[in-house]
């Protein structure tokens, strides 16, 4: 059954051999000079004498990080391009698993050989599920090390994107688009429906989860300090801001998305922008700690891989009693 | 009598349709029968239920004395080519024949290949380039590989032209020579299977309308032809499966139960052709006329 | 080696035309005694048919104590119809061309004939068989 299921897939896992190596090839050596960079410009010292200072008076280290991440933002900005590999997979690698099978009809033909059903499940899905979890934490790791800098350079890790293609995350991701493409090819039975479903699917629990439940996992943490001042909090210390505002000293709410700071010498003069808010003022942040990086990821994970293990049962429960 | 297949009033439904419903029949061993009825008769479901890829609705079903439930136990013992002879297109045929090596306990590659060599199929030749022919007999080959007690054809020769009917038909009829398998194989057409079956098994909307030995039932059964009259009791007929009129005349389709002695009928032998066709037009759906079996 | 053909249009069964033929190759003189029938397997094969028929025809033959079967090697011809029928045949043939030539004269078309004849000759032997059970 081994040699079968090899002899099936052995094309997936050329492909993902391969993409691992182009991914490698293009993360490896951008990687190395991009923490040259962070090096050599400086900007490592500079943080490093930052330190998890909370706030901030002056520049920090604003203007060398500044440069930095402007340097790589096309690149950057291309990583997030990353999000969409676990989907890729599981819609060449999920969807078809049994869906082909059963599209061509030759599940007879393997069904009717003397392997029983949920042998021939257990080893299909075994084999595909390792080389999913291989290839994904293979691809985690190399993004998570590259990305080191440029998170540490003032972009979290934690933010939205940024925390979907690093850590543990992506394997799990990996793990339910694998799971759900299967689990819609035993339901639709063609693969193009199967794979269609699989996308919609992924992508809506990937944004339900992104945009209204991640945030919640955790109690957030609030900041403030004073629109008269010079003290604002430091950027580096990797939070994840979610929720901005400015709130009157009653504590309540005059504006949201928006941050201002007015020096001391110009408190009282009418024609600031810091006067409509009156005297004691302040700003406002909702934001999750970047301590909070590794229970989020874990809660993440742990979300889609039951997910996808239930997906997997359901198929396998598909497999064995629903399809002739 | 052994009994390779015994059904016990087997239903399977789909939703809330019957493909099958009410049917009880047996296939002795070593008979090639056939499975004979029209499209939508209930001749895959049956199938498929005694190869264990569906689960009956109702009623048991035994195959070579266990319940198919796809377990390797059965599967080793039970050959099958499915409808279109499904084969996985990117294979090469000495892949397929790894396949079922690697698959199945009992498997016999030199057969598999020799085979394959008699009848002109390279090994290497990928099964997107093979004829729907050629796709036959590899399927036919991969199911005899197992060497099985039972073979299961649906619809074998459906898509296949004449001449490849034909050479599937004798490496078929080849093989069963050179063992002791049985035979249960399906068609629309009684044409492709009347000169290989010897047992048949008829099927009509969901149930069996005829099930016997072929001698048997050309046996037992007779025209009868006579001056036109209503019908009566005739001495030695059990049933009339159907009749027709002319002007002057009264044609009977019997199945008998004694010889026909009354002087007015003339008595003739039918054909296996004419006895499927007065049947599947039998007005009786759902009602079993079993004939004997030896 | 005889080789056999099936007429899929014919109304007698496969296993009697076997049979026939056979004994056509008996008459003709085309299989002598001591002739090997051809394996079960390869008629069979060759012309696509259950394997069960050409036993049955072989069976049949052997029953008439035309051929016997030696299990593990074949069915042999133990007997030939050719020598004894082929004498006779000159004589009776004879009186049935002078009885076709009558029967024209009576005026009879041909299908007329082979009508007479075959209703003639099935009642003839049927009452023959009766005949012989009896006795």
């Amino acid at each position: 059954m081994m040699w079968l299921a090899w002899r099936q897939h052995r094309k997936q896992a050329l492909f993902a051999a391969v993409g691992l190596a182009v991914l490698a090839a293009l993360v490896i050596p951008t990687g190395i000079s991009m923490r040259n960079a962070f090096t050599d410009s400086g900007l490592a010292a500079c943080l490093r004498g930052l330190g998890t200072t909370e706030f901030l008076r002056g520049d920090g280290c604003d203007s060398l990080s500044d440069m930095f991440s402007g340097r790589y933002e096309t690149l950057a900005t291309l990583s997030m391009l990353f999000v969409f590999l676990p989907l890729l997979v599981g819609l060449f690698w999920g969807a078809p698993l049994v869906a082909r099978e059963l599209e061509h009809g030759t599940h007879r033909l393997v069904w009717t050989q003397g392997v029983s059903r949920m042998h021939w499940a257990g080893v299909k899905l075994g084999l595909v599920l390792a080389v999913t979890v291989v290839a994904a934490a293979g691809y985690a790791l190399m993004v998570s090390w590259w990305l080191g800098p440029l998170n540490q350079a003032g972009q979290s890790r934690m933010a939205e994107l940024s925390f979907d293609v690093q850590g543990i995350a992506p394997v799990a991701y990996t793990l339910f688009a694998v799971a759900l493409g299967v689990f819609a090819g035993t339901v639709w039975r063609r693969v193009m429906p199967a794979m269609a479903a699989a996308l919609v699917g992924f992508l809506a629990l990937r944004l339900v989860v992104l945009v209204q439940l991640r945030g919640n996992f955790l109690p957030a943490h609030e900041r403030t300090f004073p629109v008269i001042g010079q003290e604002r909090p430091n950027p580096t210390l990797g939070d994840w801001t979610f929720s901005t505002g400015i709130k009157n000293a009653a504590g309540e709410v005059m504006s949201t998305g928006e941050q201002i700071q007015c020096g001391p010498a110009v408190a009282g003069r009418p024609d600031t922008i810091c006067a409509p808010y009156g005297p004691g003022a302040y700003n406002f942040e909702l934001y999750q700690p970047a301590g909070n990086y590794w229970p989020l990821q874990f809660i993440e994970a742990g979300l889609f891989t039951a997910v996808a293990a239930v997906l997997l049962f359901l198929a396998v429960r598909q497999i064995r009693s629903r399809i002739a | 009598m052994n009994l390779a297949l015994e059904a016990h009033s087997l239903g399977k439904r789909y939703k809330r349709n019957w493909a099958l419903r009410d049917c009880s029949l047996q296939v002795p061993a070593g008979r090639v029968a056939a499975l004979v009825g029209p499209n939508g008769a209930g001749k895959s479901t049956l199938l498929n239920l005694a190869v264990g890829l569906l689960r009956p609705t109702e009623g048991t079903l035994h195959v070579l004395g266990r319940r198919p439930d796809g377990d390797r136990d059965l599967l080793d013992r039970v050959g099958f080519v499915a409808q279109d002879t499904p084969l996985y297109p990117d294979f090469t045929v000495s892949e397929l024949i790894t396949m079922g090596a690697r698959l199945n306990r009992r498997w016999d590659t030199p057969l598999a290949r020799d085979r394959m060599e008699q009848i002109g199929i390279p090994l290497d030749r990928r099964v997107e380039g093979l004829s729907g022919g050629q796709r036959a007999q590899v399927a036919l080959t991969l199911a005899l590989a197992k060497r099985p007690e039972l073979l299961l054809l649906d619809e074998p020769v459906a898509s296949l032209d004449p001449l490849a009917r034909r050479e599937f038909m004798q490496v078929l009829m080849g093989s069963v020579a050179d063992g002791d398998t049985t035979v249960l194989l399906s068609s629309h057409l009684l044409g492709d299977l009347e000169r290989v079956c010897d047992y048949l098994i008829v099927l009509q909307t969901a149930h069996v309308q005829l099930l016997g030995g072929v001698d048997e039932l050309v046996n037992e059964h007779k025209a009868l032809t006579g001056p036109r009259r209503q019908r009566a009791d005739v001495a030695g007929v059990a049933a009339v499966i159907r009749e027709s009129h002319t002007d002057k005349q009264t044609t009977l389709l019997v199945r008998t139960n004694g010889p026909i002695l009354d002087p007015a009928w003339t008595v003739h032998d039918v054909t296996l052709e004419d006895l499927v066709l007065a049947y599947l037009a039998y007005p009786a759906p759902g009602r079993a006329v079993l004939g004997v079996a030896k | 080696m005889i080789e056999f053909l099936l007429d899929g249009h014919s109304q007698v069964a496969p296993y009697m035309q076997l049979v026939q033929q056979v004994k056509q190759g008996l008459r003709t003189g085309l299989i002598e005694p001591g002739d090997q029938l051809p394996k079960v397997r390869s008629v069979a094969e060759s012309l696509a048919i259950n394997p069960n028929t050409v036993l049955k025809a072989y069976r049949h033959l052997e029953a008439e104590g035309l051929v016997e079967g030696r299990p593990g090697v074949g069915t042999f011809v133990r007997r030939t119809l050719a020598g004894p029928s082929l004498a006779g045949q000159a004589e009776l043939r004879r009186e049935l061309v002078g009885w076709l030539r009558r029967a024209r004269t009576a005026g009879l078309e041909q299908e007329d004939v082979v009508a007479l004849i075959q209703t003639t000759m099935r009642a003839t032997f049927q009452d023959d068989e009766k005949r012989e059970e009896i006795a």
